[in-house]
C-alpha cells in the first residue's frame, strides 16, 4: 500500500489499541547511479527506498519501531511493537512530541529533477573521458561516477503536526588512481547540484591533481611541528568530534563539555557555527526531526561556548531551549542530535600567509582511519595522516604514511589562525561539515 | 519469501533485454536493539527490513535496481527497469529454476526474534552492571543487546532457487573511566551467529563487562603513547585487524580486477613472511561471519589466502570473477537488497605459528605490545592503512611495562606481512563490522600473539 493509507491504517491501529500520543515519521529515496570502468559504463544501479518509523509514548515512556513493509499486518504490529518496546524502558526522562502550529523559515533551494538515465550515461562517460585526458599517468581503476536522488521526509503526528520536504541533487564524482609504474596514489572529488549546469571539468582537474601530488611521497619526520590542516582534513575532525556538542551526549558523561557554556573552551579567534540553510548544502531543512523550526546559530563564539546543540528531551533535562538539532541517522534510527552543516567561520589571513606564519611545519590533506583512531570521547586522536612539508613559509614535497596525534578539546585552544576561505569537500548533505585552512600548534608527528 | 513462480516470471522479465545472467535477491530482516545507558534501559530500535533487488550482467557490464515494493508487479517493474537500463536486446536464455536445499551449519536453538525483550534484558544487565560496579573510576557505561533475523532469497538465471536464514546476537558495552579528570574508554563487543544460546553457552555477560571497564581503568592510567618506529607485538584475537586491513581488503577482487590492489597479478608469488598463513573461513559453525551461501547464492567456503607466505586465491564474487576469469569463492556480501554485492572478507585470520609468547617479548629491547586493537581501514591501491590501538603497554628489555594510550598504527600492507615475523600459536577469533562499498556486514578477524618487527607508531 502507499503512503498515505498506511498512515490511515497506523492512525486506525493506534486508536485500536488506546494509544494516544504518537508520531509516525516517513522517509524515502529515489536513486540512480552510473559509474565507469576503462572508458566503459561497468556499472548501473536504480533504488527505491524507504521506511516509516512510528514512536508512542506509552505510560511515559517512548518506544520506536520501524518497518519498510507497508501492509494493514504491518500497520498492527508496528504499534503493538513499539507500544510493547516502551514498556521494557526504564528511563525517567520526560519525553516529548513536536508541537504542531509552529512557523518555519522558507530557504527556496534548487530541488533538480531525477535525471533522464542517458544524461547520467553521458555524463559518466564524458568524466571517464576526461580523466584520461587530464594527465597520461592515470591509470585503470579511475572512475568517473553520476548520481541522481531524490528524497523526502515527512512527519505526522497526534499533536497536529502534520510536516513534509523534498529534496533532490545530481552528483559527480571524480575518483582518479595515478601509477608513475613504481607506485599507485588515489584521490577523488565530487560535484553536487544540477547536472545541466556542473562543471564537471574543474572537478575532475581538481581529482587528479590531488592525487599526482601524492605521488613519489615521503614519509615525515617524526616531531612536533605547527600543522596546518587543509578543509577536507579539519572537516573530518568535526565531523568525528562535533558529538562533543551533543547537548545528551554532555548530560550522559559522554562529552567534557559539561558546565562550560559560556566559558571559554577555544582560542579567541575560534568561531563555530551550525546552519541548516549553509549556501552549498543540497538539503536546507526548515524543520528538525521533531518538527522544530532549524536556525543558524554560533556553537562557539570567539572562543567561548555559546550552547550546547539539544533536542527537546536533552533541552528540557537541562532547563534550556531545544535548538531545533533533533536528528534521525535514517528513517528507523531513534530520535538524537546532530548539526546540520558546521563549520568553523573564516580568519583574515590568505592560505599563502597561513603558510608563512606556519613558517616550518606540515601541512596535512587528508586523514585516515577517524572511526578508530580518534575517541569521541576522551578527544584523543592518533591518525593516518598524507600532506606536505611547509619549509620556509611554503608547500614543498609530498609526505605520507605518518599519524598526527593531539586531543580535540586541546586543539580547540591551540588555534593560531584560519584562512579566509570556508570550503565544504564533502557530500554536501544534511549534516555536512566545512572549514577555512587552519593552523594549529603542538601537535606531534610520528613518521621515521 | 517468494514463490517460484513468481521468481521465473520476474527473472524472464529482467533477461528479455539480452543479459546472459539475472539474479533476484529478496531479503526479510528484523533487527532488534536494546540499549542502556546510565544503568537504565534507554531506548529500543526494532525495525524490519523487507525488500528485493534484480541484477543483470552483459559481459562485464552489470546493472542493479532495488525496491521496498515485494509484489509482484513491484518486482516486475523493478525487473522492467533494470533491463531497460541494460539496453535493447531480446532475450537470449530460458528460464527453469530448481529449488536447491543447502541446510544450516550453524544451528541455532533459541530464535532471538521470537524471544521477549525481558530474556534478552537479562543477559544485557548482567553485563552492563558487571561493568558499572568494576571500579569507582567507571564513570558511565553503554550496553547494546543486538539481534538480527536475517533471511534472504536467491534465484538465478542459472536455475538456482535456495534460501538461507542468518541469525546473530551480539552484547556491546563501552565503559568510560576518569582518572585526574581525564576520561578514557574501554569496551567489549562479543557476537556469535547464534541464538540467544550464545550467552549461555560460549560468551559470559558478565566477563564481558568486566572486560570493558577493567580496559578503561587500566586506560585512564596510562600515559601517552611515544611515537616512532619500533617492533610491535600484537596480541590474538581482535589483533588479527591487523591481517584484515594491511591484507585482507586488498586481497577483495572488488580491487584485484581493476588492478587497484598492491596483490594484484601476484598469485603464486611470495607476498609475505613464510610464518604467515591466512585463511578466510564462511564455514566456521556459529561464527559470527559465517554463511551457509553467500549473497549470490554460492555456498561458503574455507579459502587459504596465503600459505607460509605465498598468495594462493583472492576472494572472488561472481561479476569480478567475470574480469578476472576465476569461479566465485564464496565471498559475494551485501549489507542489505539496497546494496550491490562484492568480494567481502567472512571469518579472516592468521593460523596458528609455533613460536610461544615468551620468545616474541623477550626478542623485544624496546617496543609496544598492542593487547587490544581498535578498528582500522585502507586504501587497497596504494596499502596504506592504519589502526588504532585501544590497549597498549611498553615493551622494555623483553618485560611487558606500563599501559600507554593514543597509539595507532600505520604502514602499508605489502611491507607490514613481510614483517610478520614471529607467530605464536594461541589463535583466536573475534567480532567486528565492516563497512565497505556494499554495506556493513559482520566479519571475524582473528590471530595467534605474532611479532611485526618494525612499523610507525603514532602517539605523542
Amino acid at each position: 500500500m502507499d503512503y498515505n493509507s498506511f498512515k490511515s491504517a497506523v492512525a486506525a491501529a493506534a486508536k485500536a489499541q488506546g494509544i494516544a500520543d504518537y508520531e509516525l515519521y516517513y522517509e524515502s529515496s529515489e536513486d540512480c547511479s552510473i559509474s565507469t570502468f576503462r572508458h566503459e559504463i561497468n556499472q548501473f544501479s536504480s533504488s527505491l527506498d524507504g521506511g516509516v518509523c512510528f514512536r508512542c509514548i506509552v505510560e511515559g515512556k517512548m518506544g520506536y519501531a520501524s518497518t519498510e513493509e507497508l501492509s494493514e499486518s504491518q500497520a498492527a504490529s508496528l504499534v503493538s511493537r513499539a507500544a510493547d518496546n516502551a514498556r521494557t524502558l526504564e528511563s525517567e526522562d520526560k519525553v516529548f512530541l513536536g508541537q504542531g502550529g509552529q512557523t518555519y523559515e522558507s530557504h527556496p533551494h534548487t530541488c533538480p529533477e531525477m535525471a533522464p538515465t542517458d544524461l547520467i550515461r553521458k555524463m559518466a562517460l564524458k568524466g571517464d573521458e576526461l580523466l584520461y585526458a587530464a594527465d597520461p599517468m592515470v591509470a585503470d581503476g579511475s572512475e568517473a561516477q553520476v548520481v541522481s536522488q531524490k528524497m523526502s521526509v515527512a512527519i505526522m503526528n497526534s499533536n497536529g503536526l502534520d510536516l513534509s520536504y523534498e529534496s533532490g541533487a545530481h552528483l559527480f564524482i571524480a575518483s582518479s588512481v595515478l601509477s608513475n609504474g613504481t607506485e599507485m596514489a588515489t584521490d577523488f572529488s565530487l560535484a553536487a547540484g544540477d547536472l545541466n549546469t556542473m562543471d564537471i571539468g574543474a572537478t575532475v582537474t581538481k581529482s587528479v591533481t590531488k592525487a599526482k601530488a601524492k605521488l613519489g611521497a615521503d614519509v615525515a619526520p617524526t616531531g612536533a611541528y605547527p600543522v596546518v590542516f587543509a578543509p577536507e582534513a579539519m572537516g573530518s575532525l568535526l565531523s568525528t568530534f562535533s558529538g562533543i556538542f551533543n547537548a545528551e551526549r554532555v548530560r550522559r558523561g559522554l562529552s567534557r563539555m559539561g558546565g562550560k557554556e559560556g566559558q571559554v573552551v577555544a582560542s579567541p579567534i575560534v568561531t563555530l557555527v551550525d546552519d541548516p540553510f549553509y549556501k552549498d548544502s543540497i538539503m536546507p531543512l526548515p524543520f528538525d526531526a521533531e518538527g522544530t523550526p532549524t536556525y543558524q546559530k554560533n556553537v562557539i563564539e570567539n572562543g567561548v561556548l555559546n550552547t550546547l546543540l539539544y533536542d527537546l528531551k536533552a533541552a528540557a533535562a537541562m532547563g534550556k531551549q531545544t535548538t531545533g538539532n533533533a536528528a534521525k541517522r535514517n528513517y528507523s534510527a531513534p530520535v538524537g542530535i546532530m548539526p546540520f552543516t558546521m563549520y568553523l567561520a573564516p580568519g583574515d589571513l590568505t592560505e599563502e600567509e597561513l603558510l608563512q606564519k606556519a613558517g616550518n611545519g606540515v601541512y596535512i590533506t587528508s586523514l585516515g582511519g577517524l572511526h578508530a583512531g580518534a575517541n569521541p570521547i576522551s578527544g584523543d586522536f592518533s591518525l593516518q595522516s598524507s600532506g606536505f612539508m611547509i619549509e620556509d613559509g611554503v608547500k614543498t614535497k609530498a609526505v605520507k604514511s605518518f599519524t598526527v596525534a593531539g586531543n580535540f578539546y586541546t586543539l580547540l585552544t591551540q588555534i593560531t589562525a584560519l584562512s579566509n576561505e570556508v570550503k565544504m569537500p564533502g557530500f554536501p548533505g544534511k549534516t555536512a561539515f566545512a572549514s577555512p585552512a587552519v593552523l594549529v600548534e603542538g601537535l606531534t608527528i610520528a613518521g621515521k | 519469501m517468494i514463490a517460484k513462480d513468481i521468481c521465473e516470471r520476474v527473472l524472464r522479465e529482467a533477461v528479455s533485454t539480452g543479459a546472459d545472467y539475472a539474479e533476484l535477491f529478496a531479503e526479510h530482516t528484523v533487527q532488534h536493539s536494546i540499549n542502556m545507558l546510565d544503568k537504565k534501559v534507554d531506548s529500543i530500535n526494532d525495525a524490519v527490513i523487507a525488500g528485493a533487488s534484480v541484477r543483470l550482467y552483459k559481459g562485464l557490464r552489470s546493472v542493479m535496481a532495488s525496491t521496498v515494493d515485494t509484489s509482484e508487479q513491484g518486482l516486475l517493474r523493478c525487473a522492467r527497469k533494470a533491463a531497460d537500463a541494460l539496453g535493447e536486446g531480446t532475450a537470449e536464455i530460458t528460464i527453469t529454476l530448481r529449488e536447491r536445499l543447502y541446510g544450516d551449519i550453524h544451528p541455532i536453538r533459541i530464535v532471538p526474534s521470537t524471544a521477549p525483550n525481558s530474556e534478552k534484558l537479562v543477559f544485557l544487565k548482567d553485563a552492563y552492571f558487571a561493568a558499572q560496579e568494576y571500579s569507582d573510576a567507571i564513570r558511565q557505561v553503554t550496553g547494546t543487546f543486538l539481534d538480527v533475523d536475517h533471511q534472504i532469497l536467491i534465484a538465478t538465471s542459472e536455475g538456482l532457487y535456495a534460501q538461507d536464514r542468518q541469525i546473530r546476537s551480539r552484547i556491546s558495552i563501552q565503559a568510560v573511566a576518569e582518572h585526574n579528570g581525564e576520561t578514557q574508554t574501554g569496551s567489549c563487543n562479543p557476537g556469535r551467529r547464534m541464538g540467544l544460546e550464545a550467552f549461555t553457552d560460549v560468551i559470559s555477560p558478565k566477563d564481558t563487562g568486566i572486560e570493558a571497564a577493567r580496559q578503561a581503568v587500566t586506560m585512564s592510567k596510562a600515559g601517552y603513547c611515544p611515537a616512532g618506529v619500533m617492533p610491535v607485538a600484537i596480541g590474538n584475537a581482535f589483533g588479527g585487524v591487523i591481517f584484515h586491513e594491511a591484507c585482507g581488503h586488498s586481497l577483495e577482487a572488488s580491487s584485484v580486477a581493476y588492478g587497484t590492489s598492491e596483490f594484484a597479478g601476484k598469485l603464486g608469488q611470495q607476498i609475505a613472511n613464510p610464518k604467515v598463513t591466512a585463511i578466510d573461513d564462511g564455514t566456521i559453525p556459529n561464527a559470527w561471519g559465517s554463511i551457509n551461501i553467500d549473497d549470490e547464492g554460492t555456498p561458503a567456503r574455507k579459502n587459504v589466502l596465503i600459505e607460509k607466505g605465498v598468495l594462493k586465491t583472492y576472494m572472488i564474487d561472481k561479476f569480478n570473477g567475470r574480469r578476472m576469469g576465476l569461479p566465485s569463492t564464496g565471498n559475494s556480501r551485501r549489507q542489505s537488497y539496497a546494496y550491490t554485492p562484492t568480494s567481502r572478507m567472512t571469518n579472516t585470520y592468521i593460523a596458528a605459528g609455533t613460536d610461544t609468547e615468551e620468545d616474541i617479548f623477550s626478542s623485544m629491547e624496546f617496543g609496544l605490545y598492542a593487547k587490544a586493537m581498535g578498528g582500522g581501514s585502507v586504501n587497497p591501491a596504494t596499502g596504506e592503512f592504519n589502526f588504532a590501538v585501544n590497549e597498549g603497554y611498553l615493551v622494555r628489555n623483553g618485560k611487558v611495562c606500563e599501559p600507554v594510550r593514543g597509539a595507532s598504527l600505520v604502514g602499508k600492507g605489502s611491507d607490514v606481512i613481510r614483517n610478520i615475523d614471529m607467530v605464536s600459536s594461541n589463535l583466536s577469533l573475534a567480532q567486528g563490522m565492516c563497512g565497505s562499498s556494499s554495506g556493513s556486514i559482520p566479519t571475524s578477524v582473528g590471530e595467534p600473539l605474532i611479532r611485526v618487527s618494525s612499523i610507525t607508531v603514532g602517539g605523542r
